[in-house]
């Protein structure tokens, strides 16, 4: 009698193929295949590893946020914690107009931002960029690329000079 | 309450030791005990509310942020029953805590803030603090009566210088004793008011140090007390728990003012005593003052 074969587990990428792995504090791509690891990151230890479209994904030396539905933040970079000058541990929870806002005078609207990233956050919406500037400071600003993140969903912000 | 070692607990959030000694650094979380050796025990309940908020985090911080929240919930329980005068339910709650924590911490952490919270809602004068009051009251006296014998060479005598159980510091007084009986020691509380038949007690005690706690009887009163304890044990070290500002007086008398929590003020008293080996005065004598010698040894450096 023939004998079956062990069953395996298939490793699948749930977002299917262009979506790339990155530590959510230090911004490093996993060594590993994320399914082979834990979810903490094996490089710093202090950050998720989360997985977003390569589009939008940040390179290991650009700043970024994590934003969940209700715009709340829930994970800031040490890149984006030097530049902007906080520290996750105190942003967590709190709502992002309170770190960034927008910046672009041509702009339509001063909701643009929230409406991309709250539409970013439900896990649709392609990559988009926008403007923006740190709370309280002016004469500076940044192009940031915003798009989906996860698992679970939550919309990516990357600063880009 | 179940404690993991640092591999252990490392183990089950499937990270290193060092990434959890890391935490604990950056997110003072999860906060472990030490043991007796002075290693590191994390508390299961901490550890498996973290291992789940990671499961469904975007960060370190956010999960540590959800599973600091899930441990909350004891306390709104706790608030939750005793605001509705339900004695089951509120035992139940501080059971709850404990599958999560130590006596100490479900203590301080649920049982302390819970009537803190009923206290600013209904004042510490109303039927339903009253209520409260006096079930924590008899949950920390019950607790305390579950402790283990003593088995440090310490006696501390406490002058409780509340007005009764209703006062709102008597609860953290009898959680400082609660605390310094499960360390080992060997605790007598006695009201500051009276002094009669002192010296008997303190003669079957042979206390190591003496606590003045709370702050609703007058100075003159507790200095009564004191004058009597010292003129039967010798000048013992002397501390303040709860006793208000009292800076000017703490100075001249050499007193120690202790922290605020009974969790505070109990470990701070047992590094008081225990840095001072072989300098217990036999009681009755009064010998080279402790307290000089202490500040002698300060003095030093």
């Amino acid at each position: 009698m023939r004998r079956l074969r062990a069953l395996r587990p298939v490793e699948v990428d749930e977002r299917g193929p262009g979506y790339v792995a990155f530590c959510g504090h230090c911004g490093t791509t996993p060594a590993q295949p994320a399914a082979q690891q834990s979810r903490v990151c094996g490089h710093c230890g202090l950050g998720l590893v989360l997985q977003a479209h390569a589009d939008v994904a940040p390179r290991s030396d650009e700043p970024f946020l994590v934003i969940d539905s209700t715009l709340s933040v829930c994970a800031v970079s040490a890149q984006a914690e030097d530049l902007l000058g906080i520290d996750e541990t105190e942003a967590v929870n709190q709502h992002v107009a309170d770190f960034l806002v927008p910046a672009d005078a041509n702009a339509p609207s001063a909701e643009n931002l929230l409406v991309l990233l709250v539409e970013a956050a439900s896990g649709t919406g392609a990559p988009r960029s926008a403007v923006v500037r740190p709370r309280q400071e002016f004469g500076v600003r940044f192009r940031a690329r915003i798009g989906p993140c996860g698992p679970p969903h939550a919309a990516l912000l990357v600063l880009t000079s | 309450m179940r404690t993991l070692k640092t591999s252990e607990a490392a183990a089950l959030l499937n990270v290193s030791p060092n990434t959890l000694r890391a935490w604990e650094r950056r997110f003072g979380y999860p906060k472990p005990q030490r043991s007796a050796g002075r290693h590191r025990l994390y508390t299961h309940g901490e550890v498996a509310a973290l291992r789940d908020a990671l499961q469904q985090g975007l960060s370190i911080s956010s999960a540590v942020s959800r599973a600091r929240e899930a441990l909350s919930t004891d306390t709104h329980t706790l608030v939750g029953a005793l605001a509705s005068f339900e004695l089951d339910r509120a035992d139940s709650a501080m059971e709850a805590a404990l599958a999560l924590r130590s006596v100490e911490r479900s203590v301080e952490e649920v049982l302390l803030p819970s009537l803190d919270e009923l206290g600013q809602r209904h004042g510490i004068d109303s039927a339903p603090w009253a209520f409260a009051a006096r079930w924590a009251d008899d949950w920390l006296r019950r607790a305390q009566r579950l402790a283990p014998p003593p088995v440090r060479p310490l006696s501390v005598l406490v002058g409780d210088a509340t007005r009764n159980e209703l006062d709102g510091d008597s609860l953290a007084v009898r959680a400082f004793e609660l605390f310094c009986g499960r360390s080992g020691a060997r605790v007598m509380t006695l009201p500051v008011g009276g002094v009669s038949g002192l010296s008997d007690v303190i003669d079957a005690l042979c206390p190591d140090t003496v606590v003045i706690a709370g702050s609703h009887v007058s100075d003159d009163e507790v200095a009564q007390w004191a004058y009597r304890v010292r003129a039967t044990a010798g000048p013992l070290p002397m501390a303040l728990f709860r006793r208000g500002n009292h800076s000017n007086r703490v100075r001249t008398t050499g007193a120690r003012v202790l922290p605020d929590t009974p969790f505070g003020a109990h470990r701070h008293l047992l590094v008081y005593v225990d840095d001072r080996p072989d300098e217990r005065v036999g009681h009755g004598v009064p010998a080279v003052s402790l307290l000089e010698n202490v500040e002698v040894r300060e003095a030093r450096g």
